[in-house]
């Protein structure tokens, strides 16, 4: 049985001129960066916008990618600064705040009644504050790789660590508030 | 997963657990396909940089042509030529010419290296890497 490239391979076979090797890329990472980008967004058009921008990006700068990185924590760093573009064109163009502050969201408490587990708990990271819910959202794709998240954010490793903690703290705070409201 | 008193997890690994359990967002319709074709499965377009410059140039030679033919007939044309050709072979014989034309060529050829213009050159290198990790 063949086995399945690595995505240094593919990365390589694109570079050789064999288109395949992206688009292998694409199939593997298009979800898992769509979701980044509308956790991020929370706007399904801007967050599809944001991955074909990333993968557009990606693709033409992909002499640029060093062999030794991961190809998802490359590609996670590029959507994630066009989400950041996005965000702050926003901040610049609107008047009103974002809802980067769980106090300023509506609340979880209106919004969750009659929702299952999973959808709770996604409430929960929604209302969590930009910096947090993007860890949360990036531990949720790439797992305990802490240093990967600090890669892609920029941040050092112990500030990631650091938002995990108060994200996780402020998350069972928030889901023990919704059990409260709901009983 | 280990709930609390609310049916919540209480410990750390299980709301960690819970989390890395989440499903991802359904990408819209449409998505794979319009990454696709932007990148991968982009259509080669007609012309390369190359074919582009080679059909610039001709198309301005035919045009100055055209020009010196409605302007001043034959003659105009045949002098004008003559003048550039002199002063080609003027250029050309000029050893300083050469010699500013061989060094910026050099540095052209040099520059290569460092612009990845030889993917296939560097190809091995990244699956050797790759291999090795």
């Amino acid at each position: 049985m063949r086995a399945e490239p690595t995505d240094g391979d593919l990365v390589t076979m694109t570079l050789g001129g064999d288109s395949e090797g992206f688009a292998t890329l694409v199939e593997r990472y298009d979800r898992a960066v769509y979701h980044l980008a509308y956790r991020t967004l929370h706007d399904v058009e801007e967050a599809r916008d944001a991955t074909q921008e990333a993968f557009f990006k990606a693709f033409r700068s992909l002499r640029t990618f060093r062999p030794e990185a991961k190809f998802s924590t490359w590609i996670f760093a590029i959507a994630y600064h066009a989400c950041c573009d996005r965000l702050n064109r926003r901040k610049h163009f609107a008047s009103e705040e974002l809802p980067d502050r769980a106090d300023a969201s509506p609340g979880p408490e209106n919004r969750v009644i009659a929702l299952d587990e999973a959808s709770r708990l996604r409430a929960a990271i929604d209302a969590l504050p930009e910096k947090y819910r993007t860890v949360v959202t990036l531990f949720h794709l790439q797992g305990r790789q802490y240093e990967e998240i600090a890669t892609v954010l920029g941040l050092p490793l112990g500030t990631v660590k650091t938002h995990l903690f108060r994200a996780k703290e402020q998350l069972r705070r928030l889901l023990s508030a919704m059990e409260v409201t709901e009983s | 997963m280990k709930m609390d008193g609310h049916g919540w997890p209480s410990a750390d690994e299980a709301l960690e657990r819970a989390i890395l359990e989440l499903p991802l967002e359904e990408p819209p319709k449409g998505l794979r396909t319009s990454i696709l074709l932007a990148t991968a499965y982009r259509p080669a377009p007609a012309f390369s940089f190359p074919e582009l410059a080679v059909l610039g140039s001709v198309g301005a030679v035919a045009l100055w042509l055209v020009v010196m033919l409605v302007l001043g007939g034959g003659d105009l044309f045949v002098h004008t030529l003559a003048t550039i050709a002199s002063a080609l072979s003027r250029a050309f014989s000029n050893a300083a010419v050469l010699a500013w034309l061989g060094a910026g060529g050099a540095t052209a050829l040099w520059l290569t290296l460092f612009t990845g213009s030889q993917p296939a050159a560097l190809a091995p290198h990244r699956s050797e890497r790759s291999a090795s990790r």
